[in-house]
This record gives structure tokens, sequence and C-alpha cells, in this order.
């Protein structure tokens, strides 16, 4: 359990080296466009070291503290997560505003909301009025989908 | 140029389109303020995509007004259910709840309503002279004294909000990275694009920041979906009495004074001024035993200063373009948006917006004093809205409003991402307003840094030699190491 506490600084660390791996494989510009400026690369590269020394800090804090390891979530958070992932599917496949829908109607049921008819309302107003605002009167115009067709045509 | 203030100030008032906007906005924000989780913060990310198409004065009026009537109404939740409506109500809920457990709960929001006012109304007036007169002085600055004021910038993260400094500037140092994502500006050559075209102009700054305050929050508050909220009961908002006007008006005074300064500092926000007024009057009270049990001082000291941090925190974003905090960021970026560059450009050629801004949150602050008195018992109740019906429907606003700012589902799926990132970062300690300040300053430091090597040929160590510049690293070396400097030298005295 105790090991666990690290596992932020490694997963930090790894992200900064393959942040600064990539911006070695940047392209360079010739000098007389960069002058006595720095190459794009430069700065990334830069931020990653400095954020390494910082990361550096932050374990020995951790070894110092010993701090307390982060419990695991109940499924309300991570099943949060999964409908995210839903929505996706949902807007790419179907409709965003069919996604919202059922988005939003398992979120209420998800979170402990026991009739299904105020999850029902729920989902369907709140859709229903962000369009009406956005549509009528900001005239955003939706990505197109299975509703957004027939609306748009 | 006094007259100029007064009127584009006065316009407010009689603009009723405007007063109408900021009424109906103060409403709003105090709802948001109560609602436990949402925040000032939260509300202006939400918001920011329905002011695209209002005219600029509008906009800002509109995420200012949140911004200062969220701050205030996250005492009425702080008093009546001990549970802080925003992070800078989290020292009110110290005296405050035990206040009203008393069964003085209107007295105590009557004192919080007061201080609040008047923390608000004292930093909008310092807002208008602090201003133009830094504007003035910023006329001055050019490229190496900007990237010091960055750099500086950068560096007060290290106090914003929770986390530890570490956290903090490993969380700016992210957000400055994400800058640099897109096309570099000055050779153009593509940065961690991974071949996605969408990302050429960079990140946009509203779904990061909806992502980042909204979705976080709402995976946070997944968390607290079994948590139960009593509150205390009330019958009406007090006035505070001759008696307590005397045994606070000190108190709010230097909180004001204290708030204002925190709030102009970059990177300090309304929660570490009201932490900070807290403290000080119970550092000055004649009764301090009072304090964690019911002190009129404690919530005065906590109040006055969290709303004077907000005129405060307008200071830097307006003049120099570095947010105060995490709502100010949003209200930089709904600058941008709205073409109002800020600096002394802002100051020099649309100094008219500029009072008119200032105007509207002078209105918000009285528009919120009424809503306090009158309203708060009412507002109490909207606390109480189900977190299982509230969050999906935030849920709803964060995806379209993400999707309204440029009509790209990119931009959803970014919201989304960063709402895990937001999440996780959260859930181990990393507070997310300093990625959102790094994200917007990240520009400013690469683009000055560039600038100043040219200027000096290559030779960085010049910026050194640049006295302003000079002064706001000594500034950034001292918030960063004085802390473990001072410890060291009293170690080394005891």
């Amino acid at each position: 359990m105790k090991k666990n506490i690290y596992l932020i600084p490694l997963i930090l660390s790894i992200f900064c080296l393959s942040v600064i791996a990539v911006a070695l494989q940047l392209d360079t510009s010739p000098e007389m466009i960069v002058g006595d400026s720095m190459q794009a690369r430069s700065f990334p590269i830069f931020l990653m070291i400095l954020k390494l020394i910082l990361i550096g800090v932050l374990t020995f804090q951790f070894y110092k503290n010993n701090p307390k390891p982060v419990l695991l979530e109940k499924f309300h958070t991570w099943g949060s997560m999964l409908l995210f992932l839903l929505f996706y599917l949902l807007t790419v496949y179907t409709d965003m505003f069919i996604g919202i829908f059922i988005v939003i109607f398992l979120m209420c049921i998800l979170w402990g909301e026991k009739r299904l008819w105020v999850a029902f309302l729920t989902a369907t107003i709140t859709p229903g009025l962000i369009f009406l605002l956005f549509d009528f009167v900001l005239k955003i115009r939706f990505p197109r989908g299975i509703l957004m067709n027939l609306y748009y045509g | 140029m006094f007259e100029q203030a007064i009127s584009a100030m006065a316009s407010v008032i009689v603009d009723p389109y405007l007063l109408g906007l900021i009424f109906v906005t103060t409403i709003l924000g105090v709802i948001i303020g109560v609602l436990p989780g949402l925040g000032a913060t939260t509300g202006a990310a939400l918001l920011l995509p329905f002011t695209l198409t209002m005219d600029p004065v509008h906009a800002i009026a509109v995420l200012a007004t949140i911004y200062v009537s969220a701050t205030f109404a996250g005492s009425i939740t702080a008093i009546l259910i001990n549970t802080p409506g925003t992070s800078a109500a989290a020292a009110t809920t110290f005296d405050g709840y035990p206040l009203a457990q008393k069964g003085e709960a209107g007295r105590a929001l009557g004192i919080a309503v007061i201080a609040s006012t008047v923390g608000g109304i004292f930093s909008v007036l310092i807002l208008c002279f602090a201003a133009p007169m830094l504007a003035r002085v910023a006329y001055e600055f050019r490229s190496p004294e900007y990237f010091a004021l960055t750099v500086f910038g950068l560096s007060m993260l290290a106090s914003i909000s929770a986390g530890g400094a570490v956290k903090n500037l490993i969380g700016g140092i992210f957000g400055v990275w994400l800058s640099t994502i897109g096309a570099e500006r000055v050779t153009g050559i593509e940065r961690f694009m991974f071949g996605n075209y969408e990302l050429y102009e960079g990140l946009h700054f509203v779904p990061i920041f909806i992502g980042l305050f909204a979705i976080s929050e709402l995976l946070v508050q997944s968390k607290t979906v079994d948590k139960i909220l009593k509150t205390v009961s009330m019958k009406a908002v007090k006035l505070p009495t001759i008696e307590d006007y005397k045994k606070i008006w000190k108190t709010i005074l230097r909180s004001c004074g204290i708030g204002t300064f925190i709030g102009v500092l970059p990177a300090e926000g309304a929660t570490v001024a009201s932490m900070i007024g807290y403290s000080e009057a119970r550092r000055w009270s004649k009764n301090k035993e009072e304090f964690g049990k019911g002190s009129i001082e404690g919530i005065a000291g906590a109040e006055a200063a969290n709303n004077a941090a907000t005129g405060g925190a307008m200071v830097p974003t307006m003049v120099l373009g570095i947010p105060g905090s995490g709502t100010t960021a949003i209200i930089l970026v709904g600058l941008m948006v709205h073409g109002l560059r800020p600096g002394v450009y802002l100051f020099t050629e649309q100094v008219e917006k500029v009072y008119q801004i200032f105007g509207s949150m002078f209105v918000a602050n009285v528009m919120f004093m009424l809503m306090g008195l009158y309203a708060a018992k009412l507002f109490a109740r909207v606390s109480l809205v189900p977190t299982q019906i509230l969050w999906p429907i935030v849920f709803a606003l964060s995806v379209i409003g993400a999707y309204a700012f440029q009509g790209q589902l990119l931009d959803v799926w970014l919201a989304l991402i960063f709402g895990v990132i937001g999440f996780f970062a959260r859930r181990h300690g990393f507070s997310v307003a300093p990625i959102a300040v790094g994200l917007i300053l990240g520009e400013m430091v690469e683009t000055n840094l560039q600038h100043s090597l040219k200027m000096f040929d290559g030779q960085w160590w010049m910026i050194l030699t640049q006295p302003l510049a000079l002064m706001f690293l000594v500034f950034a070396f001292l918030g960063l190491c004085g802390p473990m400097i001072f410890s060291w030298i009293t170690k080394q005295k005891n």
C-alpha cells in the first residue's frame, strides 16, 4: 500500500519524459528565422525539466511525510466516467441530444434518484430548454445526427 | 478622465437592459453560490458560452456579477448548513454556523451581508483608482518586464488555493505546457498536435475551463451523493445593531484592505483573502475566546476580505492580463473572446467600457446586498436541490457550452477529457486553478521570453539588468523560497 504513493510521481515523470521525447522529434527552424531566440522544442523541454525537478521534490516530500493513500471512489464516480464514454458513443453514432437525454437519465438513477419519472422529466426538459435557448436565442447550429437531420432537413 | 469615468459608470444605471441583466445574473450568481460545489468559478465557466453573442460590456458584466454575487452567497450555506457554497466562504463557517446554532442565524447572515457589501464596494472603488494608475506604470513595460511579471505570477501559484506549493507549481507548469500545443507562433512549427489540425491554433480556453472546473466538480460531487444536508432554522435576516457595528467596523475596514491587497497579487484569490482576513480579525480582537464559538468579528473579517478580493483580483486581470484567481481567469478569457485585450490598450483606447464594467460590479454589490437581506431564506432552500438532479443538469450545460464556443465536437471531448484529468488531479491533492492560470500565462511567458532573447541578442541574463524585471524576478524568488529561507533562519536562531 505504501508503495502506491509513489505511483503519482512515477506517472508524472513518465509523462514528462514522453513530452521531452516527442519534443526532440519536432522540426527545427532555420537560423535566419529563429535568430537569437529559441527553437520551438526548447520551451516545452525546459518546462518538463523544471517539472521533473519539482516531481523530485514532491517524491522527497512523500518520503518524508508518508501521506495517506487515496481511497478508491464509489461506483457513482466510476459509473459517471463510463457515462461520459457512453455519451461519446451515442453522440458519434446517433445524435448529441439522444446522448444527453440517455446520460442525464442514467446519471440521475446512478446518483440515487429512485423516482423514474423525475429522472425522465429532468432528462427531457433540460436538453429541451437548452436546445431552445441555443438554437433560437444564441443561433448555434448543433452537429448533425438522427434528430438534428430531422430538424434541419 | 475623471468625468469620463463617472459618466461611463453612471451609464450603467440608466441602461435598463444592462441593469436587468445584472439583476438576473445576481439572482443566478446567488443561486450558484448557495449550491454546494458549484461556486463562482464553475458558474462563470458554465455561463461563459452564453455570453458569446452578447455585447462585450454586457458579457463581462455578467461574468463579473457572477463573481461577486456567488462569492457573497457562499456565506449563506456556510452559516445555515455549515457547508461553504464556495471555497472563499470556508472561513465563514468557523463562526457563522456556531452563531446560527445559537439561534442567531439571521444576525450572522446580516453581518455577512453588510461586511460583504462594504468589502465589495471598497474594492471596486480601489479598482477604479488603482487600475488606471497601474496601467500607466505598465505602459513602460516591455517584453523583459512582462516576462518577469508572468514568472512572478506563476511563482504565486505556489500559494493559490488548496494543495501544497509543489503540487500547485507542477499543475501550473502543466498548464503552461498545454499552451504550447498547436503551431508555434514565430516559426509555425506544429507542436504536440499529432496530426489533429483542429488544434493548429492551440487549445481554446473555454472547453478546457469547463472541463477543469465544471466536469471535474461533477465527478468530485459524485462522492457526496449520500450526504444529507441539514439547515438551521431562521426567521429573517437581521441588520447589525449599533453595538454590532461598534464591534466590527475596525475588522471590516482591516479586512477590506487585506482582501483588496491579496486580490491584487497575481494568482491569489478570495479564499486566501478570507483566511487571512479571519486570522487577522482574531489576532486583533479583544474577544479572542469567542472565535470558533460564534464571533461576529470572525464572520465580518472573513466576509469583508473575500468580497474585497473580487475587486482586487480584477486589477491584475484587466491591467496586466494576469488573472488573480480561477474566476478572474475565466473573466480574462471572456475579455479576450470579446476582443477586449487586457492591458494598457484597454485603459487608453477602451476606457469607457472599462468603467462600465467597474460600474456593473458596483451595482452588482448593491443588488446582492438587497437579495441577501430580503431573500437569503429563500435562496438557502435552493441548496437543498438534490444532487442527483442538479449535477446531471450541470453535465448537459457543460457539454453544450463546450460545443457552443466554436461549434466543434472536439471541444466537447476536450472538456470531458480535462474533466477527468481535473478529477484525478484533485483526487491526488492537485488543485485545478493553477492549471487554468498556467494555461493563460503560458503564451505570455513564451512570447515575451522569445522577444526578450531577440532584444538582447540571445543573452538571457541581460533580462536581469532591467530594474523592473529584476524586481519581479526577486519577488518571484522570494515568493518561492522565502518561506523556506525564513524557516531555516528561525531554526538557526533556535
